[in-house]
């Protein structure tokens, strides 16, 4: 598939954005087409993760513009462009920490949208990710790693949305729940799910991607499909270690 | 006997009281980390409130209480409005905000002294009578306290754990960025929770001036117990808080009995600095950040 297809569903053009006077992205371009998984791939402290917090909103790119559809959507408030159908997987998971793995999956039902299918959607879920219809009475905290980001894939499930934003879903798990974790990555994209996802590291990435892009100190240095990426060497030994 | 069926009663209406106070403090401190240094002034307008609605526009009960109680809710929508959403998110607002709610407390207290003047008036609301346990009589309207208290956590805690609005208040307050990007729009939990935690207050402040008497510093005391109770229990812990403030409504109790009214506040805070020397997180809570 190939990323300039007649009209991506998610496009960014030329964003800029940082914190305070320091610029973190310096003009980044991306498209998702609709049903395609795109990766983000780059060194910690580039700006992967602001990136994808400028398209959910939760950061104001500085200039340049974000399209959902065609429609701009980086000057709405999170809540709204969240309405819009961007589900965003965030580093770090976010879970709510004192509430059960059912309340959280719920709270990702919130939208009107969303609540109004909430429990078909919980079925479907807790059937796609077993571990958590085990532990849904169980509060959040008391889970492992793996299971915590499962909670996070699940409750941004619930919410259904058109995007799927998943932020560094292998960072501090042990290789095999690695695995388990990147199996669910790869059954979403078999259900024709449209995903934008980061990582540092592009091993595990790069089978599963149809197009990758390379972020270094905020600019994309390279972008083009997997395939290419794999035959070179030279990027290869720069970006993800050989 | 008697004398513990006497500390008992006096206990829990206190710790009834207490409760409702607390869970106002916790929850508005739970939901946006904010201090609220306004709450004892806010007792004192739902005191106030209830008494103009009753006494002088000659309202009924059933339309008064809860117009009183909606002059609280109002007072706290404003608080956001006007004070509060300016500051949220800047730096230092912990400290900030309890800086502007102490102003917000002058301004509301100085308005019910201009409106209702320094002299204490006499609720007009309550219940007559009561009834003996005992060698000890129990007045109705202690009851009714302990009722009111009892029936308002219980609304509130299932508020809180079974409805769409309580779950994204929870939420909020445990992982705000979560929270927003489940589609809450924070804004208006803040306002939610500055309304409900603003009508609590007045309830609180209703249920003391029928024991008491109206005062525009009526609500200081309370306050300060509700800040005790909110300490000892870790703040921002609801349950923790509501179990705290009958202990603490018990233990005051007993205190005033055995060695005179005047001990029972130094002994209280005596205990805080027991509990926070043995627990720092408060003696409910479980981690540093307090969470509903």
């Amino acid at each position: 598939m190939s990323a300039a297809a007649a009209s991506p569903l998610l496009a960014l053009r030329d964003v800029e954005a940082g914190y305070g006077g320091q610029r973190v992205l310096r003009g980044v371009s991306i498209e998702v087409p609709e049903g395609a998984l795109i990766t983000l791939i780059g060194p910690n402290g580039h700006g992967k993760t602001t990136l994808l917090y400028c398209i959910s909103g939760l950061v104001r790119p500085d200039s340049g513009e974000i399209l959902l559809d065609g429609q701009a959507i980086h000057a709405l408030p999170v809540d709204r462009i969240v309405a819009r159908g961007i589900v965003h997987i965030p580093q770090g998971d976010m879970i709510f920490p004192d509430m059960t793995v059912l309340d959280n999956l719920l709270m990702g039902a919130y939208l009107p949208a969303a609540a109004a299918e909430q429990q078909q959607r919980l079925e479907e879920v807790l059937s796609f990710l077993p571990p958590l219809a085990e532990r849904r009475g169980q509060t959040a905290s008391t889970l492992s790693g793996g299971e915590r980001r499962m909670l996070a894939i699940g409750r941004g499930l619930m919410a259904g949305g058109r995007v799927l934003l998943i932020d560094e879903p292998s960072l501090g798990l042990a290789p095999i729940v690695i695995e388990q974790i990147y199996q669910v990555i790869a059954d979403l994209k078999a259900q024709g799910r449209t995903i934008l996802l980061v990582e540092e590291n592009a091993s595990r990435v790069v089978e599963l991607a149809d197009h990758v892009h390379l972020l270094d100190n905020g600019e994309i240095v390279w972008n083009g499909p997997a395939g290419e990426l794999v035959e070179n060497d030279e990027l290869l030994e720069t970006y993800l270690g050989g | 006997m008697d004398t513990a069926i006497q500390i008992v009663v006096s206990g829990l209406t206190l710790g009834a009281m207490y409760a409702v106070g607390t869970i106002a403090l916790s929850l508005v401190w739970g939901a946006l980390q904010m201090l609220n240094m306004a709450q004892g002034a806010l007792l004192a307008v739902g005191g106030y409130a209830a008494y103009t609605a009753v006494a002088t526009l000659g309202m009924p009960l059933w339309l008064g209480l809860p117009a009183a109680i909606a002059v609280g809710g109002l007072v706290g929508a404003l608080m956001y409005a006007l004070v509060v959403r300016h500051m949220l998110g800047r730096p230092g607002f912990e400290t900030n905000v309890i800086i502007a709610t102490v102003g917000i407390a002058l301004i509301l207290e100085n308005l019910v002294l201009r409106l209702y003047g320094a002299y204490p008036l006499l609720q007009p609301i309550g219940l007559e009578g009561g009834f003996q346990v005992g060698a000890t009589y129990v007045p109705w309207q202690n009851l009714m306290i302990l009722v009111v208290s009892v029936v308002l956590m219980l609304v509130i805690g299932n508020f809180l754990s079974r409805t769409r609005a309580g779950r994204a208040i929870r939420a909020t307050a445990q992982h705000q960025r979560g929270a927003m990007l489940m589609g809450v729009p924070v804004g208006r939990v803040y306002v939610q929770v500055l309304m409900i935690g603003g009508a609590l207050a007045a309830v609180s402040g209703i249920m003391l001036s029928t024991i008491t008497t109206l005062a525009p510093t009526m609500g200081y005391d309370p306050m300060l117990k509700a800040f005790i109770i909110c300490v000892i229990a870790g703040l921002g812990n609801i349950y923790g808080a509501l179990t705290a403030a009958f202990v603490l409504g018990l233990f005051e109790a007993a205190v005033q009995y055995f060695f005179g009214v005047r001990f029972g506040f130094p002994a209280l805070l005596v205990l805080v600095i027991v509990a926070l020397i043995w627990r720092p997180y408060g003696v409910f809570g479980r981690h540093k950040q307090a969470r509903l």
